[in-house]
């Protein structure tokens, strides 16, 4: 398992991948940052990260749609499978190596909260609690982006099936008020309030839980048909 | 070890199946005493395996890749270091250790990827199709090389090229639509299909002679024109009766009756026709 994390990460970051990812987030970020700060007069760290769940969405399939989809073309899919790995660690390794990108970006957000330490007073603690809202709201946007990576050769339907699900979750409270727990990005709104939620929380892990059963599933049962 | 077959006959599929890769529908894979089914990470650990078109992570270096391998094939942590750096030194990476995978040639390529399948250190060593794409000194220097392992491995290999199989295997197993239609050994399949009776000669016949030549030797079974050359001369195949070599006689009746050998030779059955007649065998 953490043979194929170290590989992936290797990958991440010896190909544009990983920077492309990090970079478009913190540029993107940086605009909010300066429209929150300098038009709204904010020192209010958390609330950037309502954009940046908006960011997100977008481009998580950066970091997910080849993993599996690319290994499937190049066939390389063949030399994981016939090793002693399981299937479940491939999965596993995969996720925890885009999970880490994920964290890196996070960590590099901090410096916004050491410019805003200079001109106020951010809560440490609600900032904290943001990032974990941020991550838990990452970890299953990149759980499903992995699910649609596994179910197609091609990496650009994965990330146009990885956006187009996001974009659904994300305005279907619109259509009907039912939907309103299923929305993803709307569960994310609560964080930055400073409180976690354990229903959304239990929902994030689920989610991601089930996503990454599906892609195991969906990988068991490519080797019996084909 | 040989798997012989056309193409779409299921050569692939089968070692697909071996591997692991896919799962059979019926019947049971036991590799080295472990069902695939059912102990697959044993039964995978004893196969190396290099799979058709070489398959290889281009963005990483050589060394990288053939470490990877290692860590995903489980190799003791503490002989790691040692087994990569062992292989690599034994399929002639030496050179190119640094480079990244995606800049080598395909021979190179062919070399890592075999690297990766002997890395985990198998009993059993299965190739699909090794030396396709190679230039004729890489191909010798891939055949040599499995020839070394076959000392110490079990090599199960795929191929089209017959010369090859003929040279390196020592058992052949012919498959055509997923069925087995011949296992044995590479001579004793050239044994089975050869005419060692004909020989074909190419000759002069001015006179149109040839036709009665098989009423003064007796014991020509039969006598054939195959083809008219553009130069005059004519191709004939000649049959005799069991065990009786005919060359001689007929080199010294041709020449009494004014006909010129221009060429004699003995039909040599080839892996080739053995192959051939077999895959028709099955067909029917």
């Amino acid at each position: 398992m953490f043979a194929v994390m170290k590989k992936e990460l290797k990958t991440y970051f010896c190909s544009p991948v990983g920077y492309v990812f990090i970079g478009l987030f913190l540029i993107m970020f940086s605009i909010f940052f300066y429209v929150d700060v300098f038009q709204y007069g904010s020192t209010n760290f958390e609330y950037i990260f309502y954009s940046g769940a908006t960011i997100l969405t977008f481009i998580t399939p950066i970091l997910t749609m080849r993993t599996i989809a690319e290994e499937r073309k190049n066939g390389t899919e063949q030399l994981l499978l016939t090793s002693p790995l399981s299937i479940t660690k491939v999965v596993l390794g995969k996720f925890i190596a885009a999970t880490i990108i994920v964290i890196i970006t996070e960590i590099c957000t901090f410096l916004y909260f050491g410019i805003l330490s200079f001109f106020g007073t951010p809560h440490i603690t609600t900032a904290l609690v943001t990032l974990l809202g941020f991550l838990l709201l990452a970890v299953s946007y990149i759980s499903f982006g992995i699910l649609a990576s596994s179910i197609t050769e091609n990496q650009i339907i994965a990330g146009v099936i990885t956006i187009g699900f996001f974009i659904l979750t994300w305005f279907l409270p619109n259509f009907s008020e039912v939907f309103t727990n299923f929305s993803l990005i709307n569960m994310f709104s609560k964080f930055p309030t400073g409180q976690i939620d354990i229903a959304d929380t239990v929902t994030y892990v689920t989610f991601t839980i089930l996503c990454l059963l599906l892609t195991v599933i969906v990988m068991q049962r490519r080797k019996s048909v084909r | 070890m040989d798997f012989y077959g056309p193409n779409g006959a299921g050569k692939s599929t089968t070692m697909n199946m071996l591997t692991g890769y896919i799962e059979q529908t019926e019947g049971d894979i036991i590799i080295d005493g472990y069902d695939m089914l059912k102990r697959p990470k044993k039964a995978k650990k004893e196969i190396g395996y290099m799979p058709e078109g070489v398959p290889l992570y281009t963005d990483l270096t050589v060394k990288e890749f053939v470490t990877y391998m290692a860590e995903i094939k489980k190799v003791d942590k503490k002989t790691r270091k040692e087994r990569v750096e062992k292989i690599i030194e034994q399929t002639g990476l030496k050179d190119v250790e640094k480079k990244l995978i995606k800049n080598l040639s395909r021979g190179y390529k062919q070399r890592v990827s075999m690297a990766g399948a002997l890395v985990g250190e198998p009993k059993i060593l299965i190739l699909d199709e090794p030396t396709v794409g190679l230039d004729p000194k890489q191909i010798t220097e891939i055949r040599n090389l499995i020839k070394e392992l076959g000392k110490t491995h079990t090599v199960i290999l795929s191929s089209h090229i017959l010369s090859e199989v003929s040279q390196i295997c020592n058992k052949v197993i012919i498959i055509n639509k997923g069925k087995i239609v011949a296992i044995d050994t590479p001579e004793n399949l050239e044994n089975k299909v050869s005419n060692k009776n004909c020989i074909y000669v190419t000759v002069e016949d001015i006179e149109n002679k040839m036709k009665d030549i098989k009423d003064k030797i007796k014991d020509i079974n039969k006598l054939e024109l195959i083809k008219e050359n553009e130069d005059g001369t004519k191709e004939y195949m000649i049959e005799s009766k069991e065990g009786i070599d005919l060359r001689k006689i007929l080199f010294t009746e041709l020449a009494k009756e004014n006909i010129t050998i221009f060429e004699m030779k003995k039909a040599d059955s080839t892996l080739e026709e053995a192959f051939m007649k077999v895959i028709e065998g099955g067909n029917k």
